[in-house]
């Protein structure tokens, strides 16, 4: 790697639906995320945004409607669709090669302005053959986790059992969109949305802008005396068409692998302190454990019944509730990221996790069945 | 600064109303010419950078997901670059930093747009706000009539005058368009022809304006321990430029457009460029409307401003004068949105190494690549040379 970067600060807005507007909420992080690190739009290099125009409120070309209230303005800047973890990795890239001290990365989506997921996910699906059958992602997720029962043996208690651990979790952040102590029974008799997946298993529609800055070390070790560094990062895409796939084979743990790799990373399960990952069903958080490399294929289910994952665990997942807490579909893995930022520095506040975490590991995924990956790991 | 990054082979589309093929092999054409062009295979790709105009235009959203296998991208790491017009230089730029960084050697970029299975008028109206402004600049052509009606007020240029030198613009490029074998609208125009074609939105008449085109550019970007193992010749990147400006169409000046001047200026200087119109042999500049390539002749300091008309006319922008414009026949004749900044980088890329064909400008060294997008608000500029 030829230039080292770091996180300086962060800055994000709650997950439900706010009265402000697009431009006052983009507005807010933005001037947060500067103020925290301490500089004027002035002397910001760059700025890199994610969104998507089919999750922006009927606006197209959705960098052009935010440029002015995100720090743009005669800047050089850019934008990722669809992963705001792209974002934060083309932030970094543009750090590495020398042309930028720091970048903003920010992801924006205002939930309330949008159609339910569900619409936009059905416009992935190809207009011939898929989307005739109504193909979204929640359907493509619950083809997967019958899948997923079925070959492994796992139990649907199993994978309630996340959304009861991350809507727990959720009670101690403040940003989250839905929180709550549910049995493994409520979650399972919540009402039915696609078979076997119930609506506590799946993830709501929610407002997220989520800001962070990105300097290079010369920098951000003037800016900060916690600079968190960005270790490692990929991305991979899998084939499109969900029956070409074996949906349990997926590209997570090539870009995982790609990941740790940069990140010197061997032994994940013992390296990893904590992961913020994106489960927008309950089951697919197990199905990443796997595919992450904490436990073996098959094992999810046993790593939670262990209470490993827990807030308390020995490799706590998800402690701010995850994705099944707060859902800002396009900035939801850049807020992965976040979190991973506010525990490394002990700045989580009544959700920080109880042991020291050193490095973590932020995941995102958005596509059908996760049809694309993106692995971010962060360290102290 | 970073690692040196060149281009080291280009695919294009032949461009057009291509409705004897889907979407997805559309995307396939281009790319299955890049590995063609290079002699590279899918395997020697590190990462892969794909990009389009909005979802409203094919009714596709997040299309990485459904090219995946015409991008030959199974298995690889994927980024997703948009920023509206100017999507193909952007995702130039995305693959130049990816290289750059050292955290791959081999990247490639693709563009794509299918705009006859939508309405692209439709689609840019709603690019506008739409509260305030959408009622009034609905569509590309609105803005651009506004901005050549602020730029010819504010420099005296007659109405005969303009006419003219857009008419000369249009004429040339529609002739160009003959020698590229991936142009979209081959027609043969005379000045008559365009000076009495229908108004669009005055001032802008229908041969003034770019077509609906189907197509995309498929470009591999090398670090240069990758470009000279490979051996080809090169098109190295000698600088990168972009900048964009307020979202609310007259909040900011679209005559003396600082997007545009900085944007050129950002990437002159890191490539060294003093003068221009002398230094550069050949710019592929953004043009779907023949008023507003005039424009960014002054913008990017080919000459003064108010002054481009009169040197139009004089012939310093034809493939035979003193910087060649366009020689591929431009946005003017081929405009796939998402792919048309990085047709504009291939086109460059070409006439650096001598291979344009037909509408290549002889000895080609410094070329300019650009892009717009936005309601007329982001700039990108990528300088290429044949010598690293």
């Amino acid at each position: 790697m030829s230039r080292k970067v770091a996180i300086v600060s962060v800055a994000q807005s709650a997950g439900a639906e706010s009265k402000d507007n697009f431009f006052d909420q983009a507005y807010r992080v933005t001037k947060e995320v500067l103020d925290k690190a301490g500089i004027t739009r002035d002397e910001l290099g760059s700025v890199v945004s994610a969104s998507s125009d089919v999750y922006h409120g009927g606006i197209s070309c959705a960098n052009a409607y935010y440029w002015d209230p995100t720090g743009a303005f005669l800047k050089n800047a850019s934008r990722q669709d669809g992963e705001s973890l792209f974002a934060l990795m083309y932030g970094a890239m543009r750090i590495m090669t020398g042309h930028f001290d720091t970048v903003l990365v920010i992801g924006l989506c205002k939930g309330s302005e949008n159609p339910d997921n569900e619409t936009c996910t059905l416009m992935y699906s190809d207009p011939f053959y898929l989307r005739p059958l109504g193909l979204t992602e929640t359907m493509a997720a619950a083809f997967q986790m019958k899948q997923y029962l079925e070959r492994y043996g796992i139990e649907k208690e199993q994978c309630a059992k996340v959304a009861v651990k991350n809507l727990g979790n959720a009670l101690l952040n403040p940003y989250a969109h839905r929180r709550g102590r549910y049995s493994v029974e409520e979650v399972l008799r919540s009402d039915l949305v696609v078979d076997p997946l119930t609506a506590l298993q799946c993830a709501p529609k929610s407002e997220g802008m989520v800001a962070m800055l990105l300097a290079s070390e010369e920098k951000a070790t003037k800016m900060t005396k916690k600079p968190v560094w960005i270790k490692g990062f990929a991305s991979a895409l899998d084939a499109y068409m969900i029956g070409d796939r074996d949906l349990l084979d997926s590209r997570l743990p090539a870009a995982a692998k790609k990941a740790y790799d940069m990140a010197g990373i061997k032994d994940p399960a013992r390296e990893i302190d904590l992961a913020e990952i994106t489960e927008p069903y309950a089951f697919q958080e197990l199905l990443w454990y796997e595919n992450l490399g904490f436990c073996g294929e098959g094992e999810g289910g046993k790593l939670i019944d262990r209470g490993f994952t827990d807030r308390d665990g020995e490799l706590p997942v998800n402690p701010s509730g995850g994705v099944l807490a707060n859902n800002p579909y396009v900035s939801r893995g850049l807020q992965r990221a976040v979190e991973a930022f506010l525990q490394i520095r002990g700045e989580a506040g009544e959700h920080q996790v109880p042991k020291q975490v050193k490095t973590a590991l932020a995941h995102g995924v958005h596509g059908f069945a996760g049809q694309c990956h993106a692995v971010a790991i962060l360290g102290s | 600064m970073g690692r040196a990054v060149a281009i080291i082979g280009v695919g294009q589309t032949h461009h057009g109303r291509r409705m004897d093929v889907s979407y997805p092999d559309l995307v396939r054409e281009a790319v299955v010419r890049v590995f063609e062009d290079t002699g590279l295979s899918p395997e020697d790709i590190d990462g892969v950078v794909s990009g389009t105009m909005p979802s409203m235009m094919e009714g596709i959203a997040l299309t990485h997901f459904y090219f995946a296998e015409a991008m030959q991208a199974v298995g690889k790491p994927i980024l997703k670059t948009e920023t509206c017009g100017s999507t193909g230089v952007s995702i130039a730029h995305t693959a130049f930093y990816w290289v750059s960084s050292g955290l791959a050697d081999i990247v490639l970029a693709v563009g794509h747009e299918k705009m006859n299975e939508g309405n692209s008028q439709a689609t840019m109206t709603t690019v506008a706000e739409p509260f305030y402004q959408r009622y009034f600049i609905s569509g590309a052509p609105g803005v651009f009539s506004m901005q050549s009606q602020m730029w010819t007020a504010r420099y005296g240029i007659s109405e005969e005058k303009i006419r003219d030198a857009a008419a000369f613009v249009s004429v040339t490029h529609h002739d160009d368009a003959f020698d590229n074998p991936y142009a979209h609208v081959k027609v043969k125009v005379s000045m008559d022809d365009v000076k009495n074609a229908r108004v669009i939105t005055y001032p802008i008449r229908l041969l003034d304006v770019c077509p609906n085109s189907d197509g995309a550019c498929a470009v591999i970007f090398a670090s240069e321990e990758a470009a000279k193992r490979i051996g080809r010749k090169a098109a190295w990147v000698k600088g990168v430029g972009y900048r964009g400006e307020e979202y609310f169409f007259g909040d900011s000046d679209k005559v003396v457009w600082e997007s545009a001047i900085q944007a050129a200026r950002q990437a002159y200087d890191q490539a060294g460029i003093k003068d221009p119109r002398k230094e550069l042999d050949v710019a592929e500049v953004y043009n779907p409307f023949t008023y507003q390539e005039m424009l960014f002749y002054e913008c990017f300091g080919f000459c003064d401003f108010g002054t481009s008309p009169d040197l139009v006319l004089k012939g310093t922008f034809t493939r035979r004068g003193e910087l060649p414009c366009d020689p591929s026949g431009g946005v003017l004749c081929t405009n796939p949105i998402g792919a048309t900044g990085l047709i504009r980088v291939a086109e460059a890329a070409m006439q650096v190494t001598g291979r344009a064909g037909d509408h290549q400008i002889p000895g080609a060294k410094l070329a300019l690549a650009h892009a717009m997008g936005g309601v007329d608000q982001f700039n990108g500029i990528m300088i290429l040379g044949s010598n690293l």
